[in-house]
């Protein structure tokens, strides 16, 4: 990630101030961020999201309890 | 020495019926073992040794008046210090919640009082059970008894650590990405994570609340059966509590002849490649378990990678939902590995929120599938014996090797317990995991396996 890339970050995430104080802290997160998002690629689709198994009437939270058969 | 430290809390309830121990005498000589080996264990973040010999004095007056309420009345546990108990603090380990005083029992401790049993104290744990272990928090991080320069395991450290240095029965721990079992494994004691909703949340400070759990520490599985079984039940103060009456110890007794038990050796055999003592610790139990009658057979499951960062994805979300207010203002309160961690949240895209609970759900898809092939899961909880806990680049290294996290993220009841010593004299551990409310099922297994072995009755030298 190129430095003017995390400044975008920073700025979009409001931590300015966190990033001046503390910008090793800063950069290990937003390294560690791009690494997970890159570790969750895959194919899934709507059949893998969770509205599906909403019914009328349902509680829309939590969104996954484990007596709702998966 | 007096054996009062390490009786189980189904021994502590047999003596009070014999009239052969008060409740007094016992906490009497827990607190005094505690006053000796807190200044090397760093077990509690607050004692509470009035508010407990109170309650043993209650304790002792009601089941002499012949008011016994069951299995846990009079019997002393500890509680993690991210768990309300009204009056005491909930730091959270942390300054940012260092005054903090809770007005009220979080509701699985409310149903410990109710049954009896009596609070000892708040117990360490890793910064806001995430940040850990650190040396940067107002207190310091709690050691493990077998070797007091190794790391007991996070973020329940105080409760596993306490178990097995004899200074309690029963513990609370929480679990959000292995908790409860990291400790367990390293300190060589019980630890149960039971189906997600089964132990109400109410009064816990979150980690991540579709990934939360709280469950029971102890030194025998049938204690954890027990502790399970006070402090389940509904709460409608928990949105995800379920209502699903169980008996959890009911199939303890019973033996493992003709269940089926799928052995996952792909996660630490090819995805993680644990310790040579870890994986033979683990043949070990499948061959114990397979002479007790069980049926092993080889179960595959989605690489371990793909669980691990799909519940690191949601963990780091909510966690910073909780923390973003506080982060962006009072940052420099916070310990440097809470920081770290949970400032992730905040550079994760919505688009990979939304791919992670895609995958969340492929992957408990996959996890049930398995349990129409198979009864029970046998599977490695930690990769290695515990570390030194000074040394950063191995606790680093070592941290994430483990196949806990894919049950918190499917829901799916999960322990932990000790199967062996390294050559270090360190405890190894087995994991446990059954069908979405196959609790009874999992507790019938591990029971069976520690009937078989009795390494629960191995305790570090302490004294």
């Amino acid at each position: 990630m190129s430095p003017e890339e995390l400044r975008a970050l920073v700025r979009a995430a409001r931590l300015d101030d966190v990033w001046a104080a503390f910008p090793d802290d800063v950069a290990i997160a937003a390294g560690a961020a791009e690494a997970i998002g890159r570790a969750i690629a895959g194919p899934a689709g709507p059949a893998d999201e969770l509205w599906p198994r909403m019914r009328p009437n349902d509680e829309p939270w939590p969104p996954m309890r484990p007596d709702d058969p998966a | 020495m007096s054996s009062l430290p390490w009786m189980s809390a189904a021994g502590i309830a047999a003596a009070y019926k014999a009239r052969r121990l008060s409740p007094v005498e016992l906490v009497t000589d827990l607190l005094a073992r505690i006053e000796r080996l807190q200044p090397r264990l760093h077990v509690f973040t607050r004692l509470d040794a009035p508010g407990a010999l109170a309650a043993a004095r209650e304790a002792e007056a009601e089941i002499a008046a012949g008011r016994h309420r069951g299995p846990l009345h009079g019997v002393p546990v500890g509680v993690k210090d991210v768990i309300d108990v009204g009056g005491l603090p909930t730091s959270c380990h942390s300054r940012l919640m260092r005054d903090h005083v809770a007005a009220e029992d979080a509701g699985a401790v409310a149903r410990l009082r109710e049954a009896g049993a009596i609070v000892l104290g708040k117990l360490s744990t890793h910064e806001f059970a995430l940040g850990g272990p650190s040396f940067d928090l107002p207190f310091p991080p709690a050691r493990n008894p077998w070797n007091p320069d190794h790391h007991p395991g996070g973020s329940s450290s105080g409760s596993g650590a306490g178990l097995a240095a004899g200074l309690f029965p029963l513990a609370l721990g929480t679990d959000t990405g292995g908790s409860v079992r990291h400790p367990a494994s390293a300190c060589g004691i019980v630890g149960l994570k039971p189906t997600y909703g089964v132990v109400s949340r109410h009064g816990v400070f979150p980690v991540a609340w579709t990934l939360d759990h709280v469950g029971p520490m102890a030194r025998t599985v049938a204690d954890a059966a027990a502790l399970l079984q006070a402090m389940a039940g509904h709460d409608a103060r928990d949105p995800a509590s379920v209502d699903r009456p169980a008996a959890y110890g009911a199939a303890l007794d019973q033996p493992v002849r003709g269940l089926r038990i799928g052995f996952v050796r792909r996660f630490h055999e090819r995805d993680m490649v644990a310790d040579p003592q870890v994986a033979a610790a683990l043949e070990d139990v499948a061959a114990v378990l397979a002479a007790e009658g069980a049926r092993i057979s080889d179960v595959d499951l989605p690489p371990l990678g793909e669980f691990a960062a799909v519940n690191r994805a949601i963990l780091t979300n909510e966690a910073w939902a909780v923390h973003a207010p506080w982060m962006r203002t009072r940052a420099g309160e916070y310990g440097q590995l809470s920081r770290q961690r949970m400032l992730v949240g905040a550079f994760l895209r919505a688009e990979d929120l939304v791919q992670a609970q895609r995958r969340r759900r492929q992957l408990t898809r996959a996890v049930n599938a398995a349990f129409r092939e198979v009864d029970v899961l046998l599977l490695a909880s930690s990769m290695d014996p515990a570390c030194r806990i000074e040394a950063a680049d191995e606790i680093t290294r070592t941290y994430p090797r483990q196949a806990r996290t894919p049950f918190n993220l499917t829901g799916h009841p999960a322990l932990a317990m000790m199967c062996g010593l390294s050559a270090a004299g360190l405890p190894l551990s087995v994991q446990f995991t059954g069908p979405l409310f196959g609790v009874a099922q999992v507790l019938r297994v591990a029971a069976a396996y520690e009937r078989a072995t009795g390494w629960h009755e191995r305790h570090p030298a302490l004294d």
